[in-house]
């Protein structure tokens, strides 16, 4: 879901501001503590992993994620101040709670899962604790942040996603437009005036 | 209860009723609500979710609607819309976020704004809502073959919204039931038409294609405003251009006159004060003159540059009225007020520094300037214009690089008027001086005596100045008359009588020459006529003579009578005031007459015991 508002964003940048001056800009960017965001990736891939191999990662499982997660939130407070982050960071962190309330899995639920198959059905009534995701019944907590949005024709892709998703897709959204659209070029045309 | 009425004592009426607004919306809320959010299964939730979505969207893109900006935003369309497919309860659950989401974006607004805006947006939703299911409207799909419960719905969302917001305005500003009724009564009806039709629209969509129809609409809202932006737009900038000044960024002549008209109507129904300043740049022909009117148009465009800046955030608005004179409207700004800002920007434009500042006089860029106050008499526009230009040219007449406020030491800037008239008229006198030293010295006398009568007959500043200056120029006249006849000393022909008869009309041709003589006219021309109407040029009687022109009559001829000339004999003050009774009723004004030997008489007594 994250590349839905990535590509989306790119696509309206490219007709609203152009590819040259997006790149010149996604050049000049400067994230604090931008080294956490490849190490984050790491190490999910790592847990997805070695949770497989080793038992007790996969029992400590809930808490590496929460650690993932927290870092994440982090990395997004501290780069705040660029439009948009505010949205993906409040998109993330609905996401975070409403695992955190349900033993760090996400819950979906089965009538908006209906749009991915009977495949995907089955294999979240049968459960595991492997699968980040679970189904979702009467015990769930903030069930309606959980993964309740079904995606399908029109739309490319066909998913089920939460609010937080949603949240945090409209801000990816607009920091791409925020770098790739030339907002200055009134602010040069005044100066420019000025001079004459 | 006596909590309550100290409660009431201490909050002034508006705020009274924004806490009544509130607590009726909230608790209309949560008594229609119900905390339903408990209760909503998950694909209640999607469409939470979407119409907020929506109704978020609709809010950030609202139509911009020329020429005075209005802003119109279609989220109640989203409101509506919920009402028709869900009920009011479902419309409320939207409500709630949309409102929270605002109140943390929009922290502009106070908050307590932010809550009255979700009263009243809960007022109408339950409003509507109920009419909606009490003519019997169904929730669902539209229902085609009844559309009264829609309409009646949309009614009463309309009324709720004009009674709420209507008194809200009314309480909290003043004025508001004239704007009240052509906001809310002619602007609103049409938009909120649309409202409902938009409404309509987006419930077919949505109860037949879900959200992909909820998608359809909002792109065609979002394309819809973005159209109604670039108008906006563009006839923002035409508007800007139609009403600036090229060469100084100022808004122009048109735009002052416009702008004027409505502040004159704001103070007069608001009884705020209103100062209007005039500006003239100090010798300003003079630079053009010395290094060309390029030179000269950049020194405009710094002095509008300078006025543009030290206006900018303040209610003070620079015009550029003509030339190289500006005016500023001051708004909120009572004499004073207006008197110390303007003297700040002479100083500081006295401080700039600028190409060829050297051939002013003051070595410096400066004005003078001039500045008058609305007063609640003023019936149009142009006395407070009028008022402000007098204020400056006394400050020209100061020496320049000043400022003065109209009506402060009155007097003086008569004096200073007067005595520049009077110079000008002596100057033209002085010509008598070697052709009829008699004429010359008689005029004198004349001045004299009117000035004296000027006290007397209480005279406002005007009067003072015509008769005055009236009495000073009244025998100009004579200079057309030849020498033969005027140093005649034996009798006169009937055809000389005539030539000196003449010389009221040649004096009225004279003064004709210039403008500021015209109120002197009458003085020159009329001071031969008679009482019983036996006088000249026109024979004109009694009142038909303007009065103080009969009062120059009795003063001319009783100078004319005590005069003293060799070869001839002298009336004694005895003597003329005899003649001037004898004469009373037919050649003089018998009031007027009666005045003057009153004051003869007092001046007679005053003169024998120095």
């Amino acid at each position: 879901m994250v590349y839905d508002g990535i590509l989306l964003g790119l696509i309206v940048g490219l007709f609203r501001g152009g590819f040259r001056y997006g790149l010149h800009q996604f050049a000049a960017l400067k994230l604090r503590g931008g080294w956490i965001f490849p190490l984050l990736l790491l190490a999910q891939f790592g847990i997805f992993f070695l949770q497989e191999k080793l038992a007790w990662v996969a029992s400590i499982n809930g808490y590496l994620f929460a650690a993932v997660y927290i870092t994440g939130l982090a990395f997004l407070w501290l780069n705040r101040h660029y439009q948009g982050f505010m949205l993906i960071w409040i998109g993330v962190l609905l996401n975070f709670i409403v695992m955190a309330v349900n033993g760090g899995r996400m819950p979906v639920s089965i009538e908006a899962s209906a749009v991915l198959g009977p495949y995907y059905v089955d294999m979240l009534r049968e459960g595991g604790a492997i699968s980040k995701h679970f189904m979702m019944d009467a015990s769930t907590r903030l069930s309606f942040l959980g993964d309740i949005i079904p995606l399908s024709n029109p739309y490319p892709r066909t998913q089920v996603i939460s609010i937080g998703d949603v949240v945090m897709n409209v801000g990816i959204f607009l920091f791409i437009q925020y770098m790739m659209v030339n907002r200055s070029s009134k602010a040069v045309q005044a100066t420019e005036t000025h001079q004459a | 209860m006596n909590f309550i009425r100290n409660l009431i004592h201490k909050a002034d009426r508006s705020s009274m009723y924004v806490v009544l607004l509130s607590c009726a919306g909230i608790g209309i809320f949560l008594y229609l609500n119900k905390w339903s959010y408990f209760r909503l299964s998950t694909d209640e939730w999607v469409m939470v979710y979407t119409m907020l979505g929506a109704a978020l969207i609709l809010d950030y893109f609202t139509f911009q609607i020329p020429p005075k900006g209005n802003q119109q935003s279609m989220d109640s369309s989203v409101y509506l819309a919920c009402i028709f497919m869900f009920g009011g309860a479902f419309s409320l659950s939207v409500l709630l976020p949309v409102s929270l989401i605002l109140l943390i974006k929009d922290r502009k607004l106070a908050w307590w704004k932010h809550i009255v805006n979700f009263s009243i947006y809960s007022l109408m939703i339950a409003g509507a809502a109920s009419v909606f299911t009490w003519t019997g409207g169904i929730p669902g799909a539209l229902d085609g073959y009844n559309l009264l419960p829609y309409f009646a719905a949309l009614a009463a969302y309309f009324i709720i919204n004009t009674i709420t917001l209507g008194m809200f305005f009314h309480f909290s500003t003043k004025d508001a039931l004239q704007q009240m009724k052509r906001v809310f009564v002619t602007e609103s009806l049409l938009v909120y038409l649309c409202t409902l039709i938009l409404a309509l629209v987006l419930t077919i969509l949505v109860v037949h294609n879900g959200v992909l129809g909820l998608l359809l609409y909002l792109s065609l809202s979002i394309l819809l405003s973005h159209a109604f932006k670039q108008l906006f737009v563009m006839y923002q900038s035409i508007e800007e251009k139609a009403n600036t000044d090229q060469r100084t960024g100022l808004f122009n002549h048109s735009h002052f006159e416009n702008m004027l008209e409505s502040e004159l109507a704001i103070a007069r129904s608001q009884g705020t004060p209103l100062s209007l300043g005039l500006i003239d740049i100090d010798d300003f022909k003079k630079y053009n003159d010395r290094f060309g009117h390029l030179q000269g148009d950049s020194l405009l465009a710094l002095l509008g540059d300078f006025l543009n800046r030290k206006t900018d955030g303040s209610n003070v608005t620079a015009f550029r009225y003509g030339g190289e004179e500006f005016t500023l409207l001051m708004p909120g700004m009572d004499l004073d007020q207006a008197y110390a800002f303007m003297n700040k920007l002479r100083k500081q434009l006295n401080d700039t520094p600028f190409e060829g500042v050297e051939v002013f006089p003051h070595g410096c860029l400066s004005f003078s300037a001039g500045v008058a106050r609305y007063e609640v008499d003023m019936y149009n526009k142009s006395q407070l214009v009028d008022q402000a230009d007098k204020a400056l040219y006394y400050a020209k007449k100061q020496g320049k690089n000043n400022v003065h406020r109209h009506g402060s030491n009155d007097g003086m800037e008569h004096e200073i008027d007067l005595v520049q008239d009077v110079r000008d008229i002596e100057q033209q006198l002085n010509l008598f001086r070697y052709k009829d030293m008699d004429t010359f010295k008689h005029s004198k006398r004349v001045y004299k005596y009117a000035l004296d009568l000027s006290e007397l007959l209480e005279l406002d500043n005007v009067e003072k100045r015509n008769f005055v200056l009236g009495a000073l120029i009244h025998d100009i006249g004579k200079l057309e008359i030849p020498w033969s006849i005027l140093n005649k000393k034996e009798k006169l022909t009937a055809e000389e009588w005539e030539t000196i008869k003449g010389h009221v009309t040649w004096g009225k041709k004279m003064a004709m020459t210039n403008e500021r003589f015209a109120d002197l006219i009458p003085y020159i021309e009329l001071h031969h006529e008679r009482y019983d109407g036996a006088g000249y040029p026109y024979g004109l009687k009694g009142c038909e003579i303007p009065r103080l022109c009969r009062m120059l009559t009795v003063i001319d001829s009783f100078d004319a009578m005590t005069t003293e000339r060799p070869y001839q004999e002298t009336k004694n003050m005895g003597e003329a005031i005899k003649e001037l009774q004898m004469c009373s009723g037919s050649q003089f004004d018998p009031e007027l007459a009666e005045l003057f030997i009153r004051y003869i008489q007092k001046r007679t007594v005053q003169q024998q015991m120095v």
